[in-house]
């Protein structure tokens, strides 16, 4: 994985790079832009190593806290124990496997705000197909995850078609996906109980709550993981993530090199939509229950994720390390101020001055790099 | 607009507990049951007795709710009275996912005990269920999880506190009867469903009382405001109303203050909180004739916590209802200066 990245990103970084910097900063010239850092301009490299991967020294900052500040009892850091460290990850596997969608959306120049809602549709539509269509686990997991994929497709060709800004067509996606959610359920939470018969969901679905490794590691963090690691490597290991990163940066010159702006761009919603829609399934399979409401607010805090891992809101730069790092360093923190009883108001608020921060780090690298 | 969904969401919760949560009807009182938890011999603790602390953990579904920080408030200054407590609150933020990483968290502290207001029943039955057979007591507050694996529960009655309003309608607003109305809360949730049954019971009590328009409004102050507004102008002959929360009888005012009709109806309500913007303060202030106070249950939970934690108990009542109080001019300034004390 690491490998993948160290190979292709730079690619990616320069063919952006190559593209943006006569639009954006015409008096830089490109082969400064281009050229390894040179001692005069650069004097501090390592800033720039750290805003590059500012969420995942942030993660590690944060980790040593937790271990300085756990409250231990017995001899025993409350906050390493295997059970504390797979509830972190627990906690934050459906935003952070919506962060991760959503990264694709914000490097090629985007924002999803409809996640949440089509998390709270895709998880009442799974459950009815299950407990009052009688269908079986894959079937309508399977259908679910198109359906989402679809809803994002569909939201990228409005989007990119009618010429739309994607922070409108998906405001407008975030109501229809609720009223759908509201009218398939029937504007009522539905309870999953299994067994065989009328009624009930296949035992199987039930899997989705489980943990495993001897009942430890649960099934949502194995997947986020497995989600994180697959966008890993279409992102960086991929001609899409090329197109991906050279579409946010310069959308015109993207065009002008041949790319198919209009279809990378869709298949970005597309693939948050499915990101969305896999959340959707782990909530339902998790709490054993669905409420069209569900994912409220979700659409926030995966974008809190993506901007503290280093992604620019202005698209063209990112990664999904970052964002799996966001992701993890804003559930432990939370992790760390809940075991020592502070209250929840406060969390909000440093989790305010993360994002904040992490906007200022990206600023600053911002223009390092135009200078 | 995120006030609004929160408050939708909660309600919503209210249809779990309903079924499942008030086991007794009309009148309050206590069931006991012996409620010995499996994996303890002997007492309901594994950690219990005199001279020792205790730490307890209460997953709170949503602070921001006036009735949710009312119980939150009650609950910190009534722990006041057992130095032997340490009483730790976490914000479930009305959601279902944050408030089971607010239960492992407590799982991870090893609190001695778990207090809970689950958001939704069933998706916090499988958390709390884990405390449960760990030998960590549970005490359940105003809502409910699913089946019995649980300590205990206390909670209020909605169909006995709707009927004590009727009849209070009944006997002491119009002994000589007359047209009454009725603001509901959302109509899916089964504290508004209850409280409307409950009143609709009670005010059979005089024969000459008749209920002439009820209307849902929501939970809601402006949408009361708007729905009352039209029944008045439909009923003129409209003597008082009865709302399912202070919120609407608080919209129901200013309905009528609009159409200037302000001392010609009697407006009752229901939750009674003692805050500034509670229903209290609208008795005292003569905008409301009574309310009926929601108890918070705090006292009662902390009693139990401290059978079970310091005297060791083998078995505590396993629902404990919590009778209403009525709330008239009388009362409110007693509950007021109580509450800020």
């Amino acid at each position: 994985m690491t490998t993948e990245s160290t190979q292709s990103e730079p690619q990616a970084a320069a063919a952006h790079r190559a593209a943006t910097e006569p639009a954006t900063a015409p008096s830089a010239t490109a082969p400064s832009a281009i050229a390894p850092a040179g001692p005069g301009r650069r004097r501090f490299p390592l800033i720039d190593v750290l805003v590059r991967f500012q969420s995942l020294l942030g993660l590690v900052v944060v980790l040593i806290g937790g271990l300085v500040f756990s409250p231990r009892r017995n001899g025993t850091v409350l906050f390493l124990t295997v059970d504390n460290l797979a509830n972190i990850v627990r906690a934050v596997s459906e935003t952070g496997i919506i962060a991760v969608g959503m990264t694709f959306v914000i490097i090629a120049g985007g924002i999803d705000l409809s996640v949440g809602a089509v998390l709270g549709l895709s998880g009442v539509t799974v459950a009815t197909l299950m407990v009052g269509h009688g269908w079986g686990t894959v079937a309508a997991i399977v259908t679910v995850l198109i359906a989402g994929l679809l809803f994002g497709l569909l939201q990228g060709v409005v989007s990119t078609v009618m010429r739309i800004q994607a922070f409108i067509v998906t405001l407008a996606g975030l109501q229809v996906a609720n009223g759908l959610a509201r009218m398939v359920s029937g504007d009522k939470f539905i309870n999953i109980n299994y067994g065989h018969g009328h009624g009930l969901a296949p035992p199987s679905f039930a899997v989705l709550g489980d943990r495993l490794f001897g009942n430890v590691i649960p099934v949502s963090a194995v997947v986020f993981v497995l989600v994180g690691a697959v966008a890993l490597v279409v992102l960086n290991g991929t001609r899409f993530g090329q197109h991906v990163f050279a579409v946010g940066g310069n959308e015109r010159a993207a065009r002008l090199s041949g790319i198919n702006v209009r279809r990378v761009k869709i298949i970005t919603f597309g693939l948050c939509g499915l990101a969305a829609a896999l959340s959707g399934v782990l909530d339902a399979g998790q709490l054993s229950f669905a409420n069209p409401n569900s994912g409220t607010g979700y659409e926030l805090a995966a974008i809190a994720s993506v901007v503290i891992g280093g992604t620019s809101l202005f698209g063209g730069e990112g990664t999904v390390v970052g964002t799996v790092a966001g992701a993890l360093l804003l559930g432990t923190l939370n992790n760390i101020l809940q075991l020592n009883n502070v209250n929840a108001d406060l969390q909000l608020i440093v989790t305010g001055l993360i994002i904040v921060a992490a906007a200022v780090l990206q600023n600053v690298a911002a223009r390092r790099r135009a200078s | 607009m995120f006030k609004s969904l929160n408050r939708r969401r909660s309600v919503l919760a209210g249809i779990a507990l309903a079924g499942l949560v008030l086991p007794t009807s009309a009148c309050g009182g206590t069931t006991t049951q012996s409620a010995a938890a499996p994996a303890v011999v002997g007492g309901l603790a594994k950690n219990c007795g005199s001279g020792k602390t205790f730490t307890i953990g209460f997953a709170q579904a949503n602070n921001a709710e006036p009735y949710r920080q009312r119980v939150n408030a009650d609950l910190m200054a009534e722990a006041k009275k057992y130095p032997q407590f340490k009483v730790t609150i976490a914000d479930g933020q009305g959601d279902d996912n944050k408030q089971i990483s607010d239960v492992e968290n407590f799982l991870t502290q090893q609190v001695d005990l778990l207090m809970i207001s689950p958001f939704e029943a069933q998706p916090l039955t499988p958390v709390v269920t884990q405390v449960y057979k760990k030998g960590i007591p549970v005490i359940e507050l105003d809502r409910q999880t699913v089946g019995d694996q649980y300590t205990a529960f206390v909670g209020g009655d909605n169909e006995a506190i709707g009927k004590q309003a009727g009849e209070y309608v009944a006997k002491t607003v119009l002994p000589d009867g007359g047209d009454v109305a009725i603001l509901q809360g959302l109509t899916s949730t089964t504290p508004a469903i209850q409280r409307t049954q409950g009143f609709q019971e009670g005010v059979k009590a005089n024969s000459k009382i008749h209920v002439v328009a009820v209307q849902p409004a929501d939970w809601l102050p402006d949408k009361a405001q708007t729905v009352f507004d039209a029944m008045l102008r439909a009923h003129p002959s409209i003597k008082a109303v009865y709302a399912n929360n202070d919120l609407m009888a608080n919209g129901a005012y200013l309905a009528l203050k609009g159409q200037n009709k302000l001392g010609q109806v009697a407006i009752i309500g229901t939750d009674g909180l003692p805050d500034p913007a509670g229903g209290d303060q609208a008795v005292l202030d003569g905008k409301f004739a009574a309310t009926f106070v929601y108890p918070t249950g705090a006292a009662d939970a902390l009693a139990l916590a401290k059978k079970i934690l310091v005297d060791c108990a083998t078995s505590v009542e396993l629902n404990t209802v919590v009778p209403t109080t009525l709330v008239d001019k009388e009362t409110a300034a007693k509950l007021i200066a109580a509450a800020s004390s």
